[in-house]
């Protein structure tokens, strides 16, 4: 029973009276002490420093948020041409044609101040948070982007580099998440631009 | 973001090891980590940063692809690709290879608690919770693994 002792003394799980009886042992049995021994220089070898390179870290603001599984997208999937068959007959029957739906949500103008950026994008609830490229307000700093945003209550960033999201510094409201980063939050109701 | 930055700095060596030390291939373990920890933050962000959910996440991703290859590639097929890949070579230093070479012999259940005990630095009550096994157990099979490597190694190695 007591070889265990090795690896628990390798592995420092050892307690003060598992030390005693380490120390006893080796002391009394000299194949206990080899075996030590000999699992000691191996466990050097397989702990060996991996001198490897470490891989880039993963495109980050892509997962960032996984957009929810759209379920009913996936039980009616069979049935969509003939549901976009049927979408077509009634907008012909709403609309004239050349008139273009309006998209749902309020315009929600964002502006952030950005002068060192040579781009921005913003990302959030109302974007299944995929970045959308901002535009540059001529050569002032500022980038802006209007979006239609739905009612309610939403979060978002701003994405200023390859993977480093900021919060609003306009906005007040933030949430932490559970990565070090905040997320703005605010309250869409009636028309916000 | 900033945060889980550091984290991936801190431990993407450790569970490369691991996933190393388990599939004997650097480019698919390399693969496979950077899978981890995207599958970490899409699915596991709200519980924080934890080594152990760390780990349980990136063994739970080598089987994931073990399953995925099983009709396709045997495991054993990966271990092979070792000594032939030139690039490895040149990665992986010789006292390395031969240990990964011997390890390819272990059964997957000692190869595996074994890779955890040397690259997470998990005690083995955490290493338990993660296997869904007792302290006493890991500690017993690690002891055991350890001496099957042991059986498998050149003794003019140690």
């Amino acid at each position: 029973m007591k070889d265990y002792l090795i690896s628990q003394y390798i592995d420092n799980e050892l307690d003060l009276d598992e030390k005693i009886t380490f120390v006893e042992t080796v002391n009394e049995d000299r194949h206990f002490t080899d075996e030590a021994v000999a699992l000691l220089r191996q466990e050097k070898q397989l702990r060996t420093e991996l001198a490897f390179p470490l891989p880039a870290l993963p495109q980050l603001h892509r997962a960032v948020r996984t957009p929810p599984l759209n379920w009913l997208a996936l039980w009616f999937k069979p049935l969509a041409g003939f549901a976009a068959g049927a979408v077509v007959v009634i907008l012909l029957a709403l609309f004239r044609p050349g008139v273009p739906p309006v998209p749902q949500g309020e315009p929600h103008r964002f502006v952030v101040y950005l002068p060192e950026n040579t781009q921005a994008r913003i990302l959030g609830t109302f974007t299944n948070w995929q970045p959308v490229p901002m535009e540059p307000v001529g050569s002032s700093g500022y980038w802006t982007l209007t979006l239609r945003v739905p009612e309610g209550e939403h979060r978002y960033s701003y994405l200023v580099e390859e993977d480093r999201l900021i919060a609003d510094p306009t906005v007040m409201t933030r949430e932490q998440d559970d990565f070090g980063g905040e997320n703005s939050v605010i309250e869409v109701r009636g028309l916000a631009i | 973001m900033d945060t889980f930055r550091k984290f991936y700095t801190d431990n993407g060596t450790r569970l490369l090891g691991y996933l190393l030390r388990k599939s004997g291939n650097y480019h698919l373990a390399a693969d496979l980590m950077q899978e981890t920890f995207v599958r970490y933050l899409e699915r596991y962000r709200n519980q924080g940063l934890s080594v152990a959910l760390l780990f349980t996440i990136g063994r739970n991703v080598f089987y994931d692809h073990v399953r995925r290859q099983r009709e396709s590639v045997a495991l054993d097929e990966s271990f092979a690709s070792l000594a032939d890949d030139q690039e490895q070579l040149y990665i992986i230093k010789e006292d390395m290879r031969r240990l990964l070479e011997a390890m390819r012999q272990l059964d997957d259940d000692d190869r595996d608690i074994l890779s955890l005990v040397v690259s997470s630095g998990l005690s083995y009550r955490e290493i338990g919770a993660l296997r869904g096994c007792s302290e006493g157990n890991v500690k017993v099979r690690v002891h055991r693994a350890r001496q099957k490597l042991r059986q498998l190694l050149p003794a003019e190695s140690l």
